[in-house]
């Protein structure tokens, strides 16, 4: 059997940045953050106030094949970003048939639904639930209105593994493309989670930054949390070609492993590995790339995982390599950050900008380095990696390099 | 002076109430020269003593590095102690 190339042909994205692949990766390279004060009336005394949250208005404005009291805002995120990605790759207007597959993650799922509906149930006595709750709720549902929408009728997934369910998505996608299982794919992942209930349980977990999102800093005290969605049409270099479409970027690898260790608690070994296997996929070395976009959160304990993770991986080449999280800007959005941030990762291999960590203060001695800070950085590369690690010790890591000539 | 000596000394104590009882740690082996880590106090305790400090003083704390150098019972006195009266301040 023979692996086929695979190579990215849409983009899209929709976060507290605004709507538009572009849009995403121009607030990422000029260091603008999204985020804004969030103010939860069902939350008293409410410590943490900020968040990347995708605002009423915002959403409003974007809304794309919106079927009135059937979707979620996790869905109805996922359209507005596919419908550009499935635009940019000219295979709007028609039914994708047979051949075309669905593989779009998401962490919560309807949350915004569960939490209202909960929240009636529990404590207002004789309101009636949203009939509608489950099919709005259920995981998989954004996968589902994508593949209904646009007539994709081949394999359809929805992978469900926290922080990682996009990275992990893109790249079950690429082997599976790569593989001849499907000609081509709508790919990414999609969150929802800035609604009070998340909200408050992730501040109970005390991974909240009450302050400022400062990835790798010595000072950093915890994440903030995001949203959106980020998806990626992918097909063979094959189909591109057939079809005479604009190729962004080839998908070059894809690694990923198990801490199969502490629920919570990161293990450097397995981001190691993760890292590992993906350059390994690729056939290439740890020269070779010249950027990594990190899971970078701010919690004190991935940061410094991570950073001893990529030091054994990268050995002597670490000194040289550009590395950022651009977390500050779009927010941790959990299932759906690995497809923001291949997005953000794409851009910066396209215009050899490594963009900015923002926040960053002062060299941690248990991180050992310097991300890129201040403003973007010229890098010289062909291939760039992002990482993403999550709760259950799940680790994925994409490389992406320049369309084939 | 004299009263904010009594406040620290009063505040350490009902700070060890709180983490004997949400650490499940006995509070008559919970001495200030102890050991977390012989006291079994993990990273899962700790979440639920920064709960009990949240409600009872009002102040978040989230996970930082100062929090997850702590070794002692008394470094996580001075350190809760610092961050509630910082939050008064």
């Amino acid at each position: 059997m023979t692996n086929h190339r695979v190579v990215i042909t849409g983009l899209g994205a929709f976060s507290a940045c605004g709507a538009g692949a572009e849009t995403l990766w121009m607030a990422a390279r000029d260091g603008h953050s999204g985020a804004r004060d969030v103010d939860f009336d069902r939350i008293p005394e409410q410590k943490v106030t900020r968040a990347a949250a995708v605002s009423d208005a915002l959403l409003a404005t974007h809304a794309v094949h919106v079927r009135p009291r059937m979707q979620d805002r996790v869905s109805k995120f996922a359209l507005i970003a596919a419908e550009e990605a499935v635009q940019q790759a000219d295979l709007g207007g028609q039914s994708l048939g047979e051949d075309v597959g669905v593989v779009v993650g998401s962490g919560f799922g309807g949350a915004d639904t569960l939490d209202q509906n909960y929240w009636k149930f529990s404590r207002q006595e004789g309101e009636r639930m949203d009939p509608l709750c489950i099919p709005k709720i259920m995981t998989n549902a954004a996968a589902s209105w994508i593949s209904m929408t646009y007539g994709a009728t081949g394999p359809a997934y929805c992978n469900s593994t926290a922080c990682s369910s996009a990275s992990q998505s893109i790249g079950l996608a690429f082997h599976m493309v790569r593989a001849g299982i499907m000609r081509a794919c709508i790919t990414g992942g999609t969150e929802a989670c800035v609604v009070p209930g998340v909200f408050r349980a992730w501040e109970y977990l005390r991974v909240l930054s009450p302050t400022s999102c400062r990835p790798f800093s010595r000072d950093r005290n915890g994440m903030m949390l995001g949203e959106g969605a980020g998806i990626l049409v992918i097909e063979t270099l094959g189909s591109a070609r057939n079809r005479g479409v604009e190729i962004i970027a080839e998908i070059v690898g894809y690694g990923t492993s198990s801490d199969a260790g502490d629920l919570l608690r990161p293990d450097p070994t397995g981001a190691a590995v993760s890292m590992t296997n993906a350059m390994a996929d690729a056939g290439l070395a740890v020269a070779d790339i010249g950027y990594v976009n990190a899971h970078g959160t701010a919690t004190v304990a991935n940061d410094s995982s991570e950073a001893e993770a990529m030091q054994a991986v990268f050995g002597d080449a670490f000194g040289d390599l550009a590395v950022s999280s651009t977390k500050p800007v779009h927010g941790h959005a959990l299932g759906a950050a690995g497809a923001l941030e291949a997005i953000v990762t794409l851009g910066a291999l396209r215009d050899q900008l490594a963009p900015p960590n923002l926040n960053f203060t002062e060299l941690d001695p248990k991180v050992g380095f310097e991300p890129v800070i201040g403003a973007a950085r010229p890098i010289d590369t062909r291939y760039a990696l992002s990482n993403s690690f999550a709760f259950g010790g799940i680790n994925a890591s994409l490389i992406f390099g320049p369309p084939p000539v | 002076m004299r009263n904010d000596v009594v406040d620290i000394q009063q505040l350490e104590n009902d700070l060890l109430d709180l983490v004997a009882e949400e650490a499940m740690v006995d509070r008559a082996v919970l001495t200030r020269e102890a050991r977390l880590e012989e006291l079994n106090i993990a990273s899962a305790d700790f979440v639920m003593i920064l709960m009990a400090i949240e409600e009872k003083f009002g102040v978040y704390i989230s996970v930082d590095n100062e929090l997850t150098d702590l070794e002692t019972v008394q470094d996580l006195l001075g350190l809760a102690a610092k961050k509630i009266t910082e939050n008064d301040g």
